[in-house]
C-alpha cells in the first residue's frame, strides 16, 4: 500500500478522523455540488474484507447500482429509485475492501460533457465554480479532485470519464470495452461504453482497474483480460491542424510530448484520416442504442409516474414526457429516427460500417508505436451555460474521445499541466487488454507533473 | 426535416412534444441529421459492420436457477402503484 | 372460382427450466410477479445472459423441420412500446434466425402435403396484463419465457389443413420434448394469415387472425375469413390488409376497433449478446436430440407391424405410446391385441382415473404378460380386465394380483366336472331338453357352469366337459 492509500485506509473507521473528513466533505460540497447522495456509514455496517482496498472510501457515478443506494441516473425519471442490486463491478471491489461512500451526479443518463444536464444539482469544476466539471462523470471527477474521495467510477461512453478527468486534473481510464463487467451500469450506448476510474494517482487508478476488471457470467459482452506484457518504447503523436486546439491544451500537449522525448520514448507523428467521421458515427450510434435502452423508462415497474393517466400508452408518454430532460429527449428522438426503416441503411448501419474503418484506421498504426497519444478536448473546463461552447460544439468536440469507444479500446486521460489555473489533461490510447501499456506511460509523466492540488484540497484528517 | 416526420418519430419513441419541444427539438433533430450527411462522404463498400467490438466466444448461461440478491418483493416496492402482488397500471373502459 | 392461401405464425414455449435471459423459473401458474428478477423486469443496467438449453432446443425443432441451421446465429432488438413488456423492446431473431427454408410433411386426410417453413427464430414472452375494469394489472411471471417463432410459407388452402398441421406440429414438439404444446394453456399459440384470389393470380392482400386459443377455432376463423373474403370480391370490394381478433362467442372474425399504430419495429442488432456460434459438439447434442418423427414412425408402425392406417394414427399420437406399443411387442405380444388394449380397455381407465399412459402404473412388461397370460390360457379375457383394474389401482404385476385374488383359470376336467355335475343337478328339465335335441339351451348351461366357478373355469373345458356328460 502506497503513503496515499495508506492515508485514506483509514478515514472511516477512526471516530475523530471521520467528523474530520464528513466536515471536509460538508465545506467542498456546498461549493462543488459532486454528489447526490453521501453517506459514509451505510459501507461501516458491513464486515470490511482484507484486501488492497481494505478501508478506501470511493465514489459511484450515480448511473452505476448499489444496493441501498438511490439509483437516479441524474433524472427526474429515476429520483427516487433505490437499487435493488449492485453493479459486478462495485461487488468486485468491496471483495477488495473498498467501501462505497456516496453516489455522484452526473449528465441525464450520462447524456453530456458539463454534467449540466443533470435534472437534479448542478456540479461546479473545483478549480472555478464558475466552470464545468466536464461529464458526463462530472460529479466523480469534482469528487477526486477535491479530495473527498481518492477514487470514484465513472462511466465512459464517448469521453465521460476522460474529459471530466481533463478538466478537474486527475487521472481518468477508460478500459478496454468488456474487461469490466457492465453488469449494472445504465445503459446509455450498450456497445460503447464501460465503466472506468477516475483516480488521483496512476497506482490508484491501476489498483482500482486490477481489482474491478473480470469476465462476468451477468454480462455476455464481458471477456478476460489478457495482456502481453509489453514494455512501452514508441509513442504516435497524432498530428494535428492548425486551430484544432485553444492555445492553452496545444501548449499542455506539446510540454507533454517534450516530457516523452526527455523520458527517452521515440515519438512519432501520425494520422488518422477518419477522425472527421467519428463524432457523426459515433452520434448516430450511441443514440440508436440509447433509444432502445431508455425504452424502458415509462413509470409502470417504477420511476416517474403522472398523477394521472387514462390508459397505459397515456402512461408511458407523460411519464417519459414528465421524467426526461431536453437532451435525453433529443438523443432518443435522433436514434429512434436514425433506425426507422428507410433511414437506417443511411445513418445506423452506414455508421457501423465507418466504425470498421476507424478500427482500421487507428489499428494499422499499432505496428509501429506501442501507444496513441491525442488531445482529451479542445479546450479547458468551460464556463456553465452555452457562452463558450454552445451544446452541438460540445458533441463535437467529443472527436478526441469517442474514436477510442467506437474501437473498444483501452485509453487514459492524464494530468498534463495547469494553464491559467486551470488543469489540462493529455489522452493515450492503446490496443485491446493493453492498459498497463498506459499505466506506464502515465507513470514516466506523473514523474514530471503530478494531478494537481485544487486550492483547499488536504488530505490531512488527524 | 419535416414536422409529420418528427411527430411519427416521437410517436414511435412514446414521446409527446408540446409546441416549444417541437419546434426546438425539432431544430436540434435537424441539425444533428445535417451533421450525420458527413458520413456519406466516406466509401466503406465492402466493410463488414462493427455491431459487437471484441467479441470472439460463444457465451451460454446453464439452465438451472439462479438465486438473485434482489428478492420479488423488494422489485415490486419500486412500483409507483401496486394491488397485492399486482402492479397497478389504468385502463379506461 | 378463388384461391385462398394461408400461412401461420406459430409461438411455442420451450420447456426450459428458466427464463431465456435470465436466472428465473420458468414456471406456469406460479403466485404472480414471483418469478422475476431485476433482468426480466427491466430494471436499469440489466444484461440478458443466453440460456443454453433453450438455444439447443431451437436448434433441434429447426433442424426436425428440416431447415438450414445458422452456423451463426444473431439476435435483435425488436422495439415497441406495450406495457407488458419489460423493456419495450422484445430480444428476438431477424438477421440471422437459428433456421430458415425448410419444410414439414403432414398427413391430411389421405394424403401427405409438404409445407415450407419460412424461419424459425428465438425470442422472448412478454407479461401478462389482465384487464380488471378501469385498471389492469400486470404479472411479469411470463416476461422472459424462451419462446421460438415458426413461420410457415402460405401453404395451406382451408382451415382444416390448417388444423391438421397444427396438430401435426404440436405432436412433433411433444416428441421432442420441446413443448407441451398446449394451446389452452397458452403454451402453444398461433396467429394466421389469409389472403385470396381469383385462380392463378396469386398471394392476395393478407390479412392476419390473432385470438386464436385452440386448433378448432384456426379451422373456424380461417373458413369463416375465406368466406368473407369471397364474399367481398365477389362484390367487388377491396380487401384490405388488417388484423383481426376472433371472436369465439359470435363464431366470425372482427376487424380491431382501434387501427394499431403504424408499426416500424426498428430491428438491430443486440449490443448486449454476442452471436452464437454451433460448435460440432453443440451440433452433436442438436442431433442426438431428434427422434424418429411422428409421420415417420405411423407409417413405420403400419408396415413393421400391420397395423391399419387408424390403428397406427391411435398408437403414434403420443411418443410414450408409441415407444409403450413397440415395446410390448418386442416381449412377445401380438401386435394388434396390443392396440386392441391400449385403445380400449387401457384407455377407459385412463379416462376413468384422468391419467396418462405414463402416468399409470400400466407398463409394457405388465401388458404384455396380461396378454401372454389369456394366450396360455392360465386367464380368461374377462379376468384379465379385472386384472387390468387390479393393475392400475395396486400397481403390482399381473402374475402377482392372479395369485392374491385366486384368480388363475381353472383347467383341470376333473374340478371342472363337478361343477357340471352342480349344474345339471339343479337344472334337470334343461338337461333333458338338451338331450331331447334342443342344443340352443347348451349355452344357459355353460352360462350356470361359469357363474358357479366364479368365472374362473376355462370355457373350452367346460363345453367338452359338459358336452361328454349330457350328450355321453
Ligand atoms: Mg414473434
Ligand atoms: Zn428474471
Amino acid at each position: 500500500m502506497s503513503d496515499f492509500e495508506k492515508k485514506w485506509s483509514g478515514v472511516l473507521t477512526q471516530s475523530q478522523t471521520l467528523k474530520a473528513y464528513k466536515n471536509y466533505v460538508d465545506g467542498w460540497e456546498e461549493k462543488i455540488g459532486s454528489f447526490l447522495e453521501f453517506d459514509p456509514n451505510r459501507s461501516l455496517s458491513d464486515e470490511v474484507p482484507e484486501g488492497p482496498l481494505s478501508g478506501i472510501p470511493f465514489g459511484v457515478k450515480d448511473n452505476i447500482a448499489v444496493k441501498n443506494y438511490k439509483l437516479t441516473c441524474g433524472s427526474k425519471m429515476l429520483e427516487h429509485l433505490v437499487s435493488p442490486y449492485t453493479a459486478t463491478a462495485v461487488k468486485n471491489l468491496q471483495k477488495a475492501g473498498a467501501l462505497v461512500v456516496g453516489k455522484t451526479n452526473l449528465d441525464e443518463f450520462g447524456m453530456g460533457s458539463s454534467t449540466d444536464n443533470s435534472a437534479l444539482q448542478k456540479t461546479n469544476n473545483p478549480w472555478d465554480t464558475e466552470r464545468v466539471a466536464g461529464g458526463s462523470s462530472g460529479g466523480s471527477a469534482a469528487a477526486v479532485a477535491a479530495g473527498l474521495v481518492p477514487f470514484a467510477l465513472g462511466s465512459d461512453t464517448g469521453g465521460s470519464v476522460r474529459q471530466p478527468a481533463s478538466f478537474c486534473g486527475v487521472y481518468g481510464l477508460k478500459p478496454t470495452y468488456g474487461v469490466v463487467s457492465r453488469y449494472g451500469l445504465t445503459a446509455y450506448a450498450s456497445s460503447l461504453e464501460v465503466i472506468g476510474v477516475l483516480a488521483r494517482t496512476t497506482e490508484m487508478c491501476k489498483v482500482v482497474f486490477e481489482n474491478m476488471k473480470g469476465k462476468d457470467p451477468m454480462d455476455h459482452t464481458s471477456l478476460d483480460h489478457t495482456p502481453s506484457g509489453k514494455e512501452v518504447k514508441t509513442v504516435g503523436v497524432l498530428k494535428l491542424e492548425e486551430g484544432a486546439l485553444s492555445p492553452e491544451v496545444k501548449n499542455s500537449f506539446d510540454t507533454s510530448v517534450e516530457r516523452l522525448k526527455k523520458a527517452g520514448y521515440e515519438v512519432i507523428e501520425i494520422e488518422l484520416p477518419t477522425l472527421e467521421y467519428v463524432v457523426p458515427a459515433y452520434y448516430t450510434i450511441a443514440t440508436a442504442e440509447a433509444s432502445a435502452n431508455l425504452a424502458r423508462y415509462n413509470g409502470i415497474r417504477y420511476g416517474h409516474a403522472p398523477v394521472f393517466a387514462e390508459n397505459p400508452t397515456e402512461l408511458m408518454r407523460k411519464s417519459r414526457h414528465e421524467g426526461f430532460g431536453d437532451e435525453v429527449k433529443l438523443r432518443v428522438l435522433l436514434g429512434t429516427y436514425v433506425l426507422r426503416s428507410g433511414f437506417q441503411d443511411q445513418y445506423y448501419v452506414k455508421a457501423q460500417k465507418i466504425r470498421t474503418a476507424i478500427r482500421q484506421d487507428v489499428e494499422r498504426w499499432y505496428d509501429k508505436c506501442d501507444v496513441l497519444m491525442m488531445p482529451v478536448f479542445p479546450t479547458p473546463a468551460f464556463h456553465h451555460g452555452s457562452s463558450d461552447l454552445d451544446t452541438f460544439q460540445q458533441k463535437q468536440a467529443d472527436l478526441y474521445t469517442c474514436t477510442a469507444n467506437l474501437v473498444g479500446h483501452p485509453a487514459l486521460s492524464v494530468p498534463s499541466t495547469l494553464e491559467n489555473g486551470l488543469p489540462v489533461g493529455v489522452q493515450f490510447m492503446a490496443p485491446p487488454f493493453e492498459e498497463d501499456r498506459l499505466f506506464q506511460v502515465s507513470s514516466a509523466l506523473e514523474k514530471e507533473f503530478q494531478a494537481p492540488e485544487a486550492p483547499g484540497y488536504h488530505t490531512d484528517w488527524s | 426535416m419535416e414536422k409529420s416526420d418528427l411527430t411519427v418519430t416521437a410517436t414511435l419513441a412514446s414521446l409527446v412534444l408540446d409546441e416549444a419541444e417541437t419546434q426546438k427539438l425539432g431544430d436540434e433533430v435537424s441539425r444533428m441529421l445535417s451533421y450525420f450527411e458527413k458520413m456519406s462522404e466516406i466509401d466503406v463498400d465492402g466493410l463488414e459492420p462493427t455491431t459487437h467490438a471484441l467479441q470472439k466466444e460463444n457465451r451460454l448461461r446453464p439452465d438451472r436457477g439462479l438465486s438473485n440478491e434482489a428478492q420479488p418483493d423488494e422489485l415490486l416496492e419500486c412500483a409507483p402503484d401496486l394491488e397485492d402482488r399486482f402492479i397497478l397500471i389504468p385502463n379506461v373502459l | 372460382m378463388y384461391q385462398s392461401f394461408i400461412g401461420l405464425e406459430i409461438h411455442i414455449h420451450l420447456a426450459a427450466e428458466t427464463k431465456a435471459f435470465c436466472g428465473c423459473k420458468a414456471n406456469f401458474g406460479d403466485e404472480e410477479n414471483t418469478n422475476v428478477c431485476p433482468v426480466c423486469m427491466g430494471f436499469p443496467g440489466v444484461l440478458p445472459t443466453l440460456n443454453e438449453k433453450a438455444i439447443q432446443m431451437s436448434y433441434v425443432v429447426a433442424r426436425a423441420l428440416n431447415c438450414k441451421l445458422s452456423p451463426n446465429t444473431k439476435f435483435e432488438r425488436k422495439n415497441y412500446f406495450y406495457p407488458d413488456m419489460p423493456k419495450n423492446y422484445q430480444i428476438s431473431q431477424f438477421a440471422e434466425p437459428v433456421g430458415r427454408d425448410g419444410y414439414i410433411d403432414i398427413e391430411i386426410g389421405d394424403s401427405i402435403k409438404r409445407v415450407r417453413i419460412h424461419d424459425v427464430h428465438f425470442e422472448e414472452d412478454a407479461g401478462k396484463m389482465i384487464h380488471a375494469g378501469d385498471m389492469s394489472l400486470l404479472d411479469y411471471n411470463r416476461a422472459g419465457y424462451p419462446l421460438l417463432e415458426i413461420v410457415t410459407e402460405p401453404d395451406l388452402v382451408i382451415g382444416e389443413d390448417a388444423e391438421a398441421f397444427l396438430k401435426s406440429f404440436q405432436r412433433l414438439v411433444r416428441y421432442l420434448g420441446v413443448c407441451d404444446g398446449n394451446m389452452e394453456e397458452g403454451s402453444m399459440r398461433c396467429d394466421a394469415n389469409v389472403s385470396i384470389n381469383p385462380v392463378g393470380v396469386g398471394l392476395g392482400e393478407k390479412v392476419e387472425i390473432k385470438n386464436l386459443n385452440s386448433s378448432r377455432f384456426v379451422r373456424k376463423a380461417l373458413n369463416y375469413e375465406i368466406e368473407r373474403q369471397s364474399g367481398l370480391m365477389d362484390n367487388g370490394t377491396k380487401i384490405i390488409q388488417e388484423t383481426r381478433l376472433w371472436n369465439e362467442n359470435r363464431d366470425q372474425t372482427e376487424g380491431m376497433r382501434k387501427k394499431e399504430d403504424a408499426n416500424d419495429y426498428r430491428y438491430f442488432p443486440e449490443p448486449d449478446l454476442p452471436p452464437f456460434r454451433p460448435s460440432d459438439e453443440f451440433m452433436k447434442e442438436v442431433e442426438e436430440g431428434i427422434c424418429e418423427l411422428p409421420l415417420v414412425r405411423k407409417q413405420r408402425l403400419m408396415t413393421s407391424y400391420g397395423l391399419g392406417s387408424d390403428q397406427a394414427e391411435y398408437i403414434h399420437d403420443e411418443k410414450f405410446m408409441a415407444d409403450f406399443f413397440e415395446k410390448a411387442v418386442f416381449l412377445g405380444a401380438d401386435a394388434v391385441q396390443v392396440y386392441s388394449w391400449l385403445s380400449s380397455d387401457v384407455k377407459k381407465l385412463l379416462n376413468r382415473n384422468s391419467q396418462s399412459l405414463e402416468d399409470s402404473n400400466l407398463s409394457a412388461e405388465r401388458l404384455a404378460r396380461l396378454i401372454s397370460m389369456i394366450e396360455d390360457g392360465q386367464i380368461s379375457g374377462k379376468i384379465a380386465k379385472r386384472v387390468l383394474d387390479h393393475i392400475f389401482d395396486e400397481d403390482k404385476d399381473p402374475d402377482v394380483i392372479c395369485d392374491e385374488q385366486g384368480l388363475v383359470q381353472i383347467s383341470d376336467p376333473a374340478a371342472i366336472a363337478k361343477f357340471v355335475d352342480e349344474v345339471m343337478a339343479a337344472n334337470e328339465a334343461v338337461v333333458e331338453a338338451v338331450r331331447g335335441g334342443d342344443q340352443r339351451q347348451m349355452g344357459f348351461l355353460v352360462g350356470q357352469i361359469m357363474k358357479v366357478s366364479g368365472g374362473k373355469a376355462a370355457p373350452a373345458v367346460v363345453q367338452s366337459v359338459l358336452k361328454e356328460k349330457v350328450l355321453g
